[in-house]
């Protein structure tokens, strides 16, 4: 073997290439450059692991047919072999083709999925319902160990304990936990509650994937009572967010959406319990003012002189009846018999016309009354007592007070000075 | 309200009760109620929140498992 002849360089070069091409493998790793402009044939990106990197270039037509957008950071998995790039003497990994890998992979099935479902109109607006303001009975789909289960426990406790909690406890992990969380959805429903809360507390995308599975995010969609989710942490959004009712961030948050906090509730007794007092004050101030208003009107001061007068015109008329009765007998017996029958119709409707007589009464009284001539604009000034009429500017001292009763109520002064009729 | 009008305020739900409690000082706000109506629905609401502060102060948080075991919090957890 010694006498083997020295290579060349490209002979050397060219047998470490066809040495490359003829191993294929598939590798996985995430990556760390990515160059792929334009004009390019290939595009040229690197791969690494904690422990290698790896320069690898993939034709631009195979590229674009993956359907994947290389960014760092990304796990891919690639499948293709080394070769060299002779003139410069590099290796390379020349990729055939290209997918995401690990969360990579199940980010896009989950987007895939969340696509499907929205086309299917199952994350409308419109589809999601009004949840029950007070809620008597709410029921937890969660796992029974871990934080998430007492830190909703705890909040509901705290904020409102009128609630019956009825807890679901299911795993939330694994390649059961679909079924497992279907079926405490199921079993949640069954129990009558007036809302449901599906939470679970922080983890890995990976250790979310069961709140993404399909069957999980249709039992949400088709619960007949409202779900409110509460998965992992502020930033995580799962497919069974996207389609219930309400999306709150954390279990506690759940929790906190699920129902008002209980000072709250009693804020609002107290604020009911002082407008229902004090309306009821107004209504009976308004009833009293209205009663005074009446008993002060002259109609009332003294009914007995209306009825008086009243009576009085009947008597008059009666009078003036039995005189006309006999002089017009003989002159006119058929006027006679009207009136008898006049008389007898107006008998029932005595009463009625005595009524429309106080009224009347009433009426002129009124216009009799001082409170008709304040009408037109006088005033009358009362002493302090309220019944004196001031006549004299001697009636007062300077600094007592008066009271000057115009139509529209009462003025309350006090004597500045007086003057009187020959003092001009 | 009133279908509710005859239901004693204890066996309402307590959002029935409260929503009655809220329309009946609209209404007595309103000021267009006959006296004698005014004090029967003040009195009926003065019933409801006395029906709904009792379920305030009387409110005990229940608790019950309806699949699964619950487990005690770790005390590390807090």
């Amino acid at each position: 073997m010694a006498e083997e002849r020295a290579l060349s360089v490209s002979e050397a070069m060219n047998g470490a290439k066809r040495a490359l091409e003829s191993v294929r493998v598939r590798v996985v790793g995430e990556v760390s450059e990515f160059n792929d402009k334009p004009g390019y044939k290939a595009a040229y990106f690197t791969v690494c692991d904690e422990g290698a990197s790896m320069p690898c270039m993939m034709w631009r037509d195979a590229y674009i047919a993956s359907g994947v957008e290389l960014r760092c950071g990304m796990l891919v998995e690639m499948s293709g072999f080394f070769s060299a790039y002779v003139p410069k003497g590099r290796m390379q990994f020349m990729a055939r083709s290209v997918s995401l890998a690990g969360e990579g992979m199940l980010r896009m099935q989950v987007a895939d999925l969340a696509r499907k479902l929205e086309a299917e109109g199952l994350m409308a607006a419109s589809r999601k319902r009004a949840l029950p303001e007070f809620p008597t009975r709410i029921a937890l789909v969660t796992s029974p160990r871990g934080k998430a289960v007492h830190d909703v426990i705890r909040t509901l406790k705290r904020r409102y304990p009128m609630a019956e909690l009825l807890i679901a406890g299911v795993a939330v992990e694994g390649a059961d936990a679909p079924r497992a969380i279907v079926e405490g959805l199921r079993v949640a429903a069954e129990a009558g509650p007036d809302l449901i809360l599906l939470v679970r507390g922080g983890g890995s995308y990976e250790d979310l994937m069961p709140f993404n599975h399909e069957s999980v995010a249709r039992q949400v969609a088709a619960s007949s009572v409202p779900v409110i989710t509460g998965i992992g942490h502020e930033p995580d959004d799962s497919i069974a967010d996207m389609v219930a009712d309400f999306r709150a961030s954390t279990p506690t948050a759940a929790a906190e959406a699920a129902a008002p906090a209980i000072e709250e509730i009693r804020g609002r007794l107290t604020s009911s319990q002082r407008l229902l007092a004090r309306a009821l004050l107004h209504r009976v101030q308004h009833a009293v003012h209205r009663v005074r208003l009446l008993v002060d009107r002259p109609v009332f001061t003294d009914p007995n002189i209306l009825l008086a007068q009243a009576w009085q015109a009947l008597d008059v008329a009666g009078v003036s009846l039995q005189r006309a009765i006999p002089s017009r007998l003989e002159r006119d017996a058929q006027r006679l018999e009207y009136t008898l029958d006049r008389l007898v119709r107006l008998g029932p409707s005595i009463p009625k016309r005595a009524g429309d007589r106080v009224a009347m009464g009433a009426a002129r009284l009124n216009d009799l009354s001082p409170l008709a001539i304040l009408g037109r604009g006088y005033a009358v000034a009362f002493g302090a007592d309220g019944s004196t009429v001031l006549r004299n500017p001697a009636d007062v001292s300077i600094g007592d007070s008066i009271n000057v009763r115009v139509q529209g109520g009462t003025i309350n002064g006090v004597v500045q000075s007086t003057r009187g009729v020959e003092d001009r | 309200m009133s279908d509710h009008e005859m239901t004693p305020p204890e066996q309402l739900a307590f959002g029935e009760a409260l929503a009655e409690l809220e329309t009946i000082v609209t209404a007595l706000e309103s000021g267009q109620l006959e006296l004698e109506d005014s004090m029967s629905r003040y009195e009926r609401g003065v019933a409801l929140l006395r029906a709904l502060q009792g379920k305030l102060s009387d409110a005990q948080q229940r608790v019950t498992m309806l699949l699964g075991e619950l487990e005690a919090e770790e005390p590390a957890a807090e």
